[in-house]
């Protein structure tokens, strides 16, 4: 099983779904096992998603839009 | 294909590239800092999108498409003749894991996990704020796959480099803004609340 320094190193590739099958039932199996690493990946991902709301506020002026939509071909 | 289908297939693609104009702007705005050059850059994108929309393979990802081609505008045209200090560097600056410093500091656990109190109650500007101080690459790579949720293998087609660059990029540039988060919060007065538990939550 892989120790708690060996599941930080995949935290991300984790978080990001980057990881193999495999690769992620073993950390799974960590998580399951270790609350203190759970807590760690859960905040991490909270930051990440906090990023993510914050910056999906904003859209584009409608007057962009249709500057745009006159590029398009008739 | 005759020309009443190329036409018909060339008019979705473009309905379909203009879905994305939300995306391509909020990503713009980051990148450049401002409304006004955020609308040039999502034009220019579009104006060299639909211009080479035949050299598009059908199937692909045009997502990611307009994204690099965003991109590259961004750094051919735009950054060349900003007059907006360009920081690139990230060396010499301290990186940490924003928890590891929650944890290291102490804070009174007023719930059984605190931590995700103090990130709850760090104001969206502070957020903001920490993600426009980092240098422009690593900005990037953070609102590609932090906002718009693209993939290492499209972030590394997107960017130009290598699926490892990408993969260092972003683990520097993720806790690099986590100290910025930290920086922005702490240096920011007091909003929260009127009890003064935010406030106490904060960080020394």
């Amino acid at each position: 099983m892989l120790d708690c320094d060996e599941v930080m190193e995949r935290l991300y590739q984790f978080l990001d779904r980057e990881l193999s099958e495999a690769e992620l039932a073993e950390v799974r199996a960590h998580l399951d096992a270790c609350p203190p690493c759970r807590d760690r990946f859960t905040f991490e991902q909270n930051v990440l998603r906090r990023v993510g709301t914050c910056c999906r506020q904003l859209s584009a002026p409608p007057s962009l839009v249709e500057k745009v939509r006159r590029m398009c071909d008739q | 294909m005759n020309q009443d289908q190329s036409a018909t297939s060339r008019s979705e693609l473009q309905e379909e590239a203009l879905s994305h104009i939300d995306a391509l702007y909020r990503t713009a705005y980051r990148m450049t800092g401002n409304a006004m050059d955020a609308e040039d850059l999502v034009q220019e994108t579009y104006l060299r999108a639909f211009r080479s929309l035949h050299q598009f393979r059908p199937g692909t990802n045009l997502r990611a498409w307009l994204f690099k081609i965003l991109t590259n505008a961004f750094i051919n045209d735009y950054r060349k003749r900003s007059r907006r200090p360009r920081s690139t560097s990230l060396d010499n600056v301290e990186d940490y894991y924003l928890y590891s410093h929650l944890i290291d500091s102490g804070i009174q656990p007023a719930s059984s996990r605190p931590e995700d109190e103090v990130l709850a109650n760090i104001p969206d500007e502070a957020v903001i704020a920490a993600l426009d101080s980092l240098p422009d690459e690593f900005r990037q790579v953070v609102l590609l796959a932090d906002v718009e949720g693209f993939s290492y293998r499209e972030i590394a087609d997107i960017m130009s480099t290598p699926v490892g660059t990408v993969m260092s990029r972003l683990h520097r540039a993720r806790r690099r803004l986590q100290s910025a988060i930290l920086q922005a919060y702490t240096a920011a007065p007091c909003s929260v609340g009127s009890d003064g538990d935010a406030c106490d939550a904060r960080l020394r």
